[in-house]
């Protein structure tokens, strides 16, 4: 089994669920985003566009991130998930600069949303999990996963722009996806294999 | 994270060039700082070896012991440090480590051996000597091969990049050698400059080539990087630094007396190594992230 995701462009509204539902899931501290939203511009004058680019950690077959990091704190989990082991994580961020899909976050200093008044209560239950002077990424929630739930960003798209499946089987709605509307990949000329896909706007 | 510094990340991914602030700011200097540390150790030892310069070779093992300080309080959990010889099957990092491992092993045996019992030459010493040696040939390499397999920095991702690092090591340890003599009048400081002038002209050549390389056939994101190289933010280190002490003020001093004296041929020495920073410490800073951009044909 390859886990792999699809976002449809076409139904993407840019309304940063995807975004906030990760960091309500995940707790991440400020500036550290596992999902983002990019809004960019396509074309020129009079046919200019604006595309909502929805990205994360693409989970790449092939990951460089895996081959830099010199501790294999980055590591390949089950079912193709690239993940980061805390534990053994030394923050050298040689992983930040492997990445062209730029999805890594170092966490330099404990830092919360309301400065002076410290933390809240929901940050202290959450901060907990992530330490200091590691980086950071997207892992495709797995608790969730184990739990037999999508991750919060596909459960809690208000679009249903993405979908979350397995690669491998051919049946799966994210293979027909691909292979019905033409997915395709960021950056496939750097050669990590991506398993993250867009549908065309 | 300060605040400045969340708001700087939070605009550096608003934009579409995203520069890379991890290697080369705030903390991240001690990574440069590092990188340039090592590197003259390396290239020192080398030289030093090669004209059987003792003190070089005391200068070379303090250089490579301070570099390995600097790096260790770069790393955000330092006490994990031995953990990063894991991976040296595909990671650089991790050969960078297990060298200069070696190196500060190998060379601080093969300094006491020196001292204790000074012209032995037996077993203990040449494998002293062959540890330092593998050790110092690895530090030389790996940092540019560390930026090279960085694929998110197309800048850095040339295969140019180590040959300039190796370039720039072998430099150093020439400027060092010109500080020595220049101290201690025990090399001929006449070979030594020529040799230096020699060694620049193919640093320059490769960094001209890399350049050429990256505005001729790079991306987008690395044509951004020579652009903030050569006119955006970084053009007073790679002009001011690179360009005019690293090269300029070396070849004014070398031009101005045949036969220079003890004090510029420290001057040179000393220029060409701040040269040699601020060119790591330019490209470093010069590195900007692969945009995130919709491929064109889809």
């Amino acid at each position: 089994m390859r886990l792999g995701m699809v976002i449809d462009l076409k139904r993407c509204m840019g309304c940063y669920g995807c975004q906030m539902s990760c960091k309500a899931e995940h707790g991440t501290p400020p500036g550290v985003f596992f999902a983002r939203v990019l809004k960019r511009e396509e074309g020129h004058y009079p046919m200019p566009r604006r595309i909502l680019l929805p990205v994360l950690c693409n989970h790449c077959s092939d990951a460089p991130c895996v081959d830099v990091c010199p501790t294999e704190a980055s590591h390949f989990a089950e079912h193709g998930i690239v993940d980061i082991d805390k534990d053994k994580c030394v923050g050298c961020r040689a992983c930040m600069m492997a990445c062209p899909y730029n999805n890594r976050y170092f966490h330099d200093e404990r830092r919360h949303y309301f400065g002076d008044a410290g933390p809240t209560p929901y940050e202290e239950a959450r901060s907990e999990r992530h330490p200091v002077g590691v980086v950071m990424k997207c892992n495709w929630c797995r608790e969730r996963l184990a739990e037999g739930k999508d991750p919060a960003c596909v459960a809690n798209c208000a679009a249903k722009a993405r979908t979350f499946g397995d690669l491998e089987d051919p049946n799966s709605e994210v293979s027909r996806l691909i292979k019905e509307r033409s997915g395709f990949n960021l950056h496939p000329e750097a050669g990590t294999g991506p398993n993250v896909y867009y549908l065309a706007p | 994270m300060s605040d400045y510094r969340y708001e700087q990340l939070i605009e550096d991914l608003r934009g579409d060039y995203r520069p890379q602030r991890e290697w080369g700011e705030g903390k991240g200097i001690l990574m440069v700082i590092g990188h340039f540390l090592v590197g003259v150790a390396g290239g020192t030892w080398v030289m030093s070896s090669i004209y059987g310069e003792t003190y070089g070779l005391m200068v070379a093992y303090l250089l490579g012991a301070l570099g390995a300080l600097v790096h260790l309080l770069f790393l955000g959990r330092p006490e994990r440090a031995i953990k990063m010889m894991r991976h040296v099957r595909t990671s650089w990092i991790s050969r960078g480590f297990v060298g200069l491992s070696l190196f500060l092993a190998g060379g601080g045996a093969y300094l006491a051996m020196l001292w204790l019992s000074p012209g032995q030459e037996g077993a203990p010493v040449m494998l002293a000597r062959l540890v330092a040696g593998v050790g110092t040939i690895t530090i030389i390499g790996y940092m540019g091969f560390c930026y090279t397999a960085s694929k998110a920095i197309p800048f850095w991702h040339s295969p140019l990049h180590p040959a300039i690092y190796i370039a720039f090591a072998v430099r150093g340890g020439i400027a060092v050698l010109l500080v020595i003599a220049a101290a201690t009048g025990t090399q001929s400081g006449a070979w030594l400059l020529q040799l230096w002038t020699g060694v620049t002209a193919v640093v320059a050549l490769l960094f001209a080539f890399e350049i050429h390389g990256a505005l001729s056939s790079g991306n987008i994101a690395a044509k951004w990087s020579v652009r903030d190289m050569l006119s955006g933010r970084l053009a007073l280190s790679f002009y001011g630094g690179t360009l005019a002490l690293g090269l300029i003020v070396p070849a004014v001093l070398l031009s101005a007396s045949m036969s220079p004296s003890p004090v510029v041929m420290a001057l040179i020495g000393i220029a060409s190594a701040g040269g040699d920073f601020f060119m790591k410490l330019s490209t470093v800073k010069a590195g900007v992230y692969l945009p995130l951009l919709l491929p064109s044909r889809r």
